[in-house]
């Protein structure tokens, strides 16, 4: 059976930057059997996971573009920066489980563009219209895309 | 005169800069270290509840919320006046050994492995944790498998590997079941197996980093740590030591009720991270540092046998204390095994599984003090409430603030070494950028700011123009 894992990451408390992990939330009943999994970060020991998956879509808000638009596009293992801390880019992360462990899952980069990302003093902060269109439209659109994968990747 | 600014800073957590002063004739006559951000921890939980406080102050930082959630839950522990039940409190030291594998694990193989395997010179565009991953492989491997047996520990007791709850005011919020203590253990002989490894390898690499281990930060301080009865390694339980370059002791038995007699805090103009300094000899006088190279210089003992091996080994690189900055790193190796150790001795304990695990009462003082030491160093959250149990004031003493002036005096050391012209060399930036590294700042926890890790170096003239700046 085919291994999908649909990931979201963001920061919980700095508003629209919650979209990923909150798309996971909605999404885990949606996309079932494809597993699920919200994080605040990408850090490297996930490169071990992923390469137990034939299949991933990473969910991330992003600050630049029009706010409210969902952006898909395919996602190739690449090094992406040289001055790499903790956390890594998911396309360095493909790299890394492509390197270390000779696999790296067929993926998908989801972005979501956001409009506010201050601080807030709860992870369960609204998040802001734009962000919850964005929201609506993943939770439509991801569905589809593991229910006909391959097709569409 | 000029001045080199390095900014931003990579590969450490959080916002940073560097200058570097230059006098007519291009010597370096000065550097520091400034920190660019601040976030005020301090000042927002003021009002809350005191019971808020250890899942508001594991926010400060993403790496170490562990640390802050222990640190803080002693704090309250004190305001409540409680002695919290035993296997309370050994349950909360799996957790800090924890916090230390994962964390050291993280400095060591992800952020400074790539300086030792690939050489201080390398270019940056190799010389990162994808130039490991291909060159070296099975360390790369390596070093995740041990920061995922460190955060898997974190996420079976705490629910979550960021931000983990399960450590409250008066214990721990639930017992441990056998099957978590069973898995916990049946994981540790394989994260041992990769600590003794990397510790031979990188034994058998310090004879290629001599230059960076005379200047790293190689200069005589005190060091902070906290100390026991036994003069064994310890992180959670004791009170606070300083110790002179020579081993001696300044001054012991420090506790929560004084530590601020012997600890002074100074606020910098041109740096969000506040300095810390051993009040009686004041600012410029009392520089110390704290964390592993401290913890391993102020024990006598580790306490396990593999560990004391090591130990023992490590002593022998000097007559009296280790100075260099450099063997941060091997003191961070030797800190893994040891952690790794005494989680087994106390996971096998027959009460490690009682239910007996939080004590509960109301607040009994006004004021409430923790002390633990987090993978970077002593960690202090001192809080005072009014009447209604609301926070008034809080004032949190972090490892980086307290290696604050230890680390600009290593950035001068190394800029004198290494830089040599008005011009900012690969090796110059790469070893300012290294020695920093050395003591794992944490600028999210000591600034409690939030963002990216750049780094900004600039370098300035006699006359005070900009000769040179790098960003990376």
């Amino acid at each position: 059976m085919t291994r999908i894992l649909v990931l979201g990451y963001g920061n919980t408390l700095r508003g629209d930057d919650a979209l990923g992990p909150r798309a996971v939330e909605r999404l885990r009943p949606l996309v079932f059997p494809a597993e699920t999994l919200a994080c605040h970060q990408l850090i490297p020991e996930l490169a071990a996971q992923l390469a137990e998956y034939d299949a991933a879509i990473f969910v991330d808000a992003a600050a630049a573009g029009e706010p409210g638009t969902v952006h898909v596009r395919r996602l190739l293992p690449e090094t992406q920066t040289a001055s790499l801390t903790h956390h890594v880019s998911p396309a360095t992360l493909l790299a890394m489980a492509h390197e270390l462990y000779g696999r790296a899952p067929q993926s998908l980069l989801v972005t979501a563009v956001g409009a506010d990302f201050t601080l807030q003093s709860s992870d369960e902060g609204p998040l802001s219209a734009a962000a919850t269109r964005a929201l609506d439209e993943i939770c439509r659109l991801l569905p589809q895309l593991v229910r006909d994968f391959p097709v569409g990747w | 005169m000029s001045t080199i600014t390095i900014d931003p800073i990579t590969r450490i957590e959080g916002h940073s800069k560097v200058t570097i002063q230059l006098d007519e004739q291009g010597e370096v006559i000065g550097a520091r270290f400034h920190v660019t951000q601040v976030r005020g921890f301090e000042k927002l939980c003021q009002g809350r509840p005191f019971t808020e406080m250890p899942a508001l102050m594991a926010r400060i930082c993403g790496i170490c919320p562990t640390s802050h959630l222990l640190a803080s839950s002693k704090a309250c522990d004190d305001i409540m006046a409680v002695r919290i039940p035993e296997t309370a409190e050994k349950l909360r030291r799996i957790m800090n050994l924890a916090q230390i594998v994962q964390s050291h694990a993280l400095s060591f193989f992800y952020l400074s492995a790539p300086d030792f395997l690939l050489g201080m010179d390398a270019d940056p565009e190799e010389r990162n944790i994808m130039g490991v991953v291909r060159k070296f492989p099975k360390m790369a491997q390596d070093g995740i498998k041990l920061r995922q047996f460190g955060q898997r520990i974190l996420e079976t007791l705490g629910g979550k590997r960021v931000h983990p709850g399960w450590i409250v005011p008066g214990g721990v919020s639930h017992p441990l079941q056998a099957d978590q203590r069973d898995a916990i253990l049946a994981a540790t002989p394989e994260a041992i197996r990769i600590t003794r490894e990397a510790l031979q390898w990188f034994k058998g690499q310090i004879e290629n980093f001599r230059a960076e281990v005379r200047s790293f930060a190689n200069f005589p301080s005190m060091f902070l740590a906290m100390a026991n009865d036994a003069n064994e390694f310890s992180a959670y339980n004791g009170w606070l030591r300083f110790i002179d370059a020579n081993l001696n002791i300044v001054a012991d038995h420090i506790t929560g009720t004084d530590y601020m007699n012997y600890i002074g805090e100074s606020c910098n103009d041109d740096s969000y991270l506040k300095s810390t300094y051993y009040k009686p000899l004041g600012l410029k006088d009392g520089v110390y540092r704290v964390g592993p190279l401290a913890r391993l210089n102020m024990c006598k003992s580790a306490g396990t046998p593999l560990a004391n091996e090591e130990l023992a080994e490590f002593r022998e690189l000097e007559r009296h204390s280790v100075l260099s900055s450099f063997y941060y790193h091997y003191a961070r190796l030797i800190e893994i095994l040891f952690s790794i150790e005494r989680m087994q001795q106390l996971l096998n304990d027959p009460e490690i599984l009682s239910q007996n695990v939080r004590a509960h009462a109301s607040p009994n003082n006004y004021e409430g003090v923790g002390i633990l030491e987090a993978p970077r160093g002593t960690l202090i959250h001192h809080y005072r409430i009014d009447r209604n149990g609301l926070i008034e004031s809080a004032n949190l003493v972090i490892a980086t603030g307290h290696n604050n002036e230890a680390i600009n005096h290593g950035v001068f050391q190394v800029a004198r070494q290494f830089v040599k012209s008005k011009k900012l060399e690969q090796g110059a930036l790469n070893r300012v950028e290294a020695v920093i590294r050395a003591f794992d700042p944490c600028l999210s926890c000591s600034t409690h700011a939030a963002g990216m890790m750049p780094l900004d170096i600039q370098l300035i003239a006699a006359d005070g123009e900009m000769v040179d700046r790098v960003r990376r």
